[in-house]
């Protein structure tokens, strides 16, 4: 009998023992959020309703099943990720988890996570109607570890009024994503348009193109819009061209003017006030971002402001968008049938109606396809077009255990190249000295 | 020989063995080496527990390649698509792993055996030896399907347990230990040789292993390099020109004015250390963002609006240094006038009457009384400043670009903060190891140029 097998059994056994004795049982479910603000309470909140449900469910089969939810929200990454990996060590990990995909693999690998496919059925409701790319991004090696969220992509935006002022027609306002997705506007363009915008006097030094002012996986669509992959046959790939040519992009926006050299570590305040009041021309964000400006900054007409796209090609690559789906996952614990009822949670929780609360509110994308054949969801205009415009678009970072040691060495390549402190060529040739020093044969050089 | 043990020696002779003991105890007790080991003991203990048990783990860690997904407590054996790809690309086993990995579900009369071993209902088990015996199904879930479309649908739980049961395969299995794994391999492929055995057990195991390529990649990465001279010119700059420099200029000052000037002085001084650190910090940025206090003065002098900290390498180390060296000045400033205050008056009057100007009575009569706590506060706050992390952190997080990631940023960087969960204590620990070391030898160069022995002066009645 394989390990898997014997613990099943023993779970079974533990669950044929409740159900044959006293009916009762009390359970505390813990579920921690990670990167969760304010407008994300529904990524922990759906697992109470899903408590609800699942109470009634039992007592409709004549068992007193009583859950008692733990939340917990983290608005940062950082944080969370120590908490979660040292209270797992310390064999405290809460039940379910939140978190973003790519750390699937690294918690797969040290069993901090079980897979969800061994206690649920993955052809039944709602598991069945989650968009297939969207399962693909919660599995590993074939395995699925998690259920998807949220889904979410990461537009190029442009402030209208300052495009109409160096000479867009509100007709080009309306192709111009179709010419993005087209490839007929590319990042030389962005450039382009923001120098007018700063030479012209329409904005600040510095505000022609206000990227995001911290890490973040934004940064691969640029790598990818220069043409560059990131994993090819579960083997992550570093191309050495393209990340030049994406290192450059920044450093020329830096020399043109367009972008501060100090950009990086702006407060994110301050970022989001200046983005959703005009002080900047073009920027990229998240589709989350219609949430916080419209909400917490007071942009009252987005749509009449603010003109969306993917973003747009550079030279070598093709335009595209990021998917980042955070997903729930369970983690191991010693007692079974608690993972077993969390699991049952985590697939309640992904029903379409209830997911369609987190996704309006936080401005997240649906994950299944029956979301937009619910009104609250097909009536926002935000929620439609940017699932139209963007999600067919989107890739995924992979989920590879190395990947976090690339991306922090992508990043500090990054940053080193946009303040100044090496030339892309050096950056570049730095982070491949890294890469082969620190992964060996487990990345492609090229 | 002491006087206290000459006292215990004269005394009554002993009785019984056990007034003996206690009789003993009490001498050694009484004497003074032995008294002060008594009293140093709770220091030793928390040297050990807070000094060498730290220091002694950290440099087993960094012997391995412990990260969050080899996890801390040991590893498990698993079969995953990457652990085949390293017995192929590896060792050569492509056929093998072929073998082991490709899911098979297979509905034999052992399986179902087995399910009516495990209980499962006879009605389950016809239905299946009828409809499916001898189908092998290559996935789980096709096999999961056609469990679920039997007459007698199983609950999903029981279904689970009966596709365990037909698995003869070892695709994405997790084993506690190595022999479950060959136990299991052996199963499924009944011929393995010894090679192949241990290259299964290698290429599947999920734990960390020891290993000192952490000191290779620490020694060969360019990183290294940049921030070690970062750490120095940290350290040094700090130390130089505030922690001992300028802490010296303001005991000094506070010397030669009014006691409740100077008193007052010492406590606006103060201030830094005693504020919380992340206010301390704040504050420093509210000075120094592009919405900040410096940007709105200057805006009316026409220079453009910037974050100033972070504006270039070298405003980032000025502010770095000030926020570090503001807080580290009022200590030195605190020992050095407390040690100004111990010099006998007479001897500044002495120079005033022999027309000693006031830098002539720095010179020679403060600086060099001032030799021990210079040594101390130099010694304390070198490696104080080594392990510094709070401030720079919050600050300017090594940055712009990394000008300054400092060592103990970095290891921070490195262990306990990664964007994609993958945390490497290893390599930290590696990184901290050598900080340790570093630090060791320097207090041990800081005893020697002072030249401590001198500075100690034996107890004159124990002689």
């Amino acid at each position: 009998m394989t390990p898997r097998l014997s613990k099943t059994a023993a779970a079974a056994l533990v669950l044929a023992m409740g159900a044959g004795g006293a009916s009762a049982q009390n359970v505390t479910i813990s579920v921690w959020a990670g990167g969760s603000g304010p407008n994300d309470n529904y990524r922990v909140d759906a697992i109470e309703m899903a408590a609800d449900i699942l109470e009634r469910e039992a007592a409709i089969r004549g068992e007193t099943l009583e859950i008692t939810v733990d939340k917990k929200l983290d608005s940062t990454w950082d944080d969370f990720k120590q908490a979660v990996t040292l209270a797992a060590e310390a064999g405290n990990a809460p039940h379910i988890l939140v978190t973003g995909h790519e750390d699937i693999a690294p918690w797969a690998q040290s069993g901090l996570i079980v897979p969800v496919e061994d206690y649920l059925n993955l052809d039944a409701w709602p598991i069945n109607d989650i968009y297939d790319n969207l399962m693909e991004i919660a599995s590993y090696g074939g395995i699925q570890y998690g259920l998807p969220q949220d889904a979410e992509s990461r537009p190029f935006f442009f402030w209208k009024e300052h495009m109409r002022a160096i000479g867009y027609t509100d007709a080009d306002l309306d192709a111009l994503p179709g010419r993005v997705e087209a490839g007929e506007y590319t990042l030389d363009n962005v450039l382009e348009d923001a120098r007018k915008m700063v030479d012209q006097g329409v904005v600040e030094a510095g505000y022609g193109f206000y990227p995001r002012p911290s890490n973040g996986p934004d940064y691969w669509q640029f790598y990818t819009s220069f043409g560059g992959v990131m994993e090819e046959d579960g083997k992550l790939v570093f191309d050495r061209a393209a990340m030049q040519r994406f290192y450059q992009f920044f450093v020329d926006a830096v020399e043109a003017g367009v972008t501060r050299k100090n950009h990086i570590g702006t407060p994110w305040d301050q970022w989001y006030a200046e983005v959703a009041s005009g002080k900047a021309g073009l920027w990229h964000g998240g589709t989350w971002h219609y949430a916080r400006y419209t909400n917490q900054e007071g942009l009252e007409d987005f749509f009449g402001s603010i003109a969306f796209s993917l973003i747009p090609a550079g030279e070598g690559g093709k335009p595209n968008t990021l998917t980042h789906p955070l997903v729930y996952v369970l983690t191991a614990q010693d007692n079974e049938d608690e993972v077993a009822i969390a699991a049952e949670l985590v697939k309640i929780a992904s029903e379409p109606r209830i997911n369609t609360l987190h996704a309006i509110k936080s401005a997240h994308l649906g994950i299944a396809h029956q979301q937009s054949n619910i009104d609250l969801y097909a009536n926002d205009r935000w929620a439609r077009e940017a699932t139209e415009r963007l999600l067919p678009f989107a890739n995924a970072m992979p989920n590879n255990t190395d990947f976090g040691t690339y991306w922090n060495a992508m990043w500090s390549g990054l940053e080193a190249a946009w303040t100044g402190q090496k030339t892309p060529e050096q950056a570049v040739a730095d982070v491949e000295a890294e890469l082969k020093n620190s992964l060996g044969e487990a990345i492609v050089i090229r | 020989m002491t006087a206290s043990r000459d006292i215990a020696r004269d005394g009554p002779a002993p009785v019984t063995a056990r007034a003996v003991s206690a009789r003993g105890l009490a001498s050694w007790l009484n004497s003074s080496k032995g008294l002060g080991l008594v009293l140093l003991a709770p220091a030793m203990v928390l040297v050990v527990l807070f000094f060498l048990v730290p220091v002694v783990v950290t440099g087993l860690i960094a012997f391995t390649n412990m990260s969050t997904a080899t996890g801390i407590t040991g590893g498990a054996y698993q079969v995953s698509p990457s652990a085949l790809r390293v017995l192929t690309d590896q060792h050569g086993m492509g056929a093998l792993a072929e073998r082991l990995g490709q899911p098979t579900y297979t509905v034999d009369e052992q399986g179902l055996a087995t399910l009516e071993e495990m209980g499962i209902e006879p009605g389950i088990v016809a239905g299946l030896r009828e409809r499916h015996l001898g189908e092998t199904y290559s996935s789980r879930r096709e096999f999961e399907r056609a469990i679920r479309a039997l007459p007698e649908r199983p609950a999903t739980r029981t279904v689970k347990r009966i596709s365990a049961a037909f698995s003869r395969s070892l695709a994405n299995e997790r084993f506690a230990s190595a022999g479950a794994l060959i136990a299991a391999a052996e199963a499924v492929e009944p011929d393995l040789d010894a090679a192949e055995k241990q290259a299964l057990v290698e290429a599947t195991y999920t734990g960390w292993t020891w290993t000192s390529e952490n000191f290779r990649r620490l020694a060969t990465s360019r990183d290294t390099e940049r921030v070690f001279f970062n750490t120095l010119f940290f350290v040094a700059t700090t130390l130089v020109l505030f922690n001992t420099g300028y802490a010296m200029v303001l005991a000094i000052a506070t010397h030669y004015i009014p006691e409740r000037a100077a008193g007052i002085f010492r406590i606006i001084w103060f201030l830094p250390r005693i504020s919380p650190v992340v206010i301390y910090v704040l504050l420093w940025k509210w000075l120094a963002w592009d919405t900040g206090f410096l940007s709105a003065l200057l805006s009316n002098f026409g220079v453009r609006p910037r974050n100033w900290m972070l504006d270039s390498a070298t405003n980032a180390w000025v502010f770095v240094i000030l926020i570090n060296g503001f807080v580290g000045a009022s200590m030195g400033m605190v020992i050095f006038a407390s040690a100004i205050k111990a010099i006998p008056q007479s001897l500044f009057h002495a120079a005033a009457v022999d027309g000693a100007y006031r830098w002539q009575q720095i010179r020679h009569i403060i600086l060099p009384h001032l030799k021990w706590p210079i040594l101390f506060v130099t010694c304390y706050q070198t490696l104080s400043l080594l392990t510094s992390i709070d401030q720079t952190l919050l600050s300017t997080d090594g940055g712009p670009g990394g000008a300054t990631e400092i060592w103990s940023l970095w290891i921070y960087h490195t262990a306990l903060n990664n964007y994609a969960g993958n945390l490497q204590y290893g390599y930290g620990a590696a990184m901290a190891l050598v900080l340790v070391v570093i630090g060791i030898t320097l207090s041990l160069l800081y005893l020697r140029l002072f030249n401590y022995n001198a500075l100690i002066i034996k107890p004159r009645i124990e002689h």
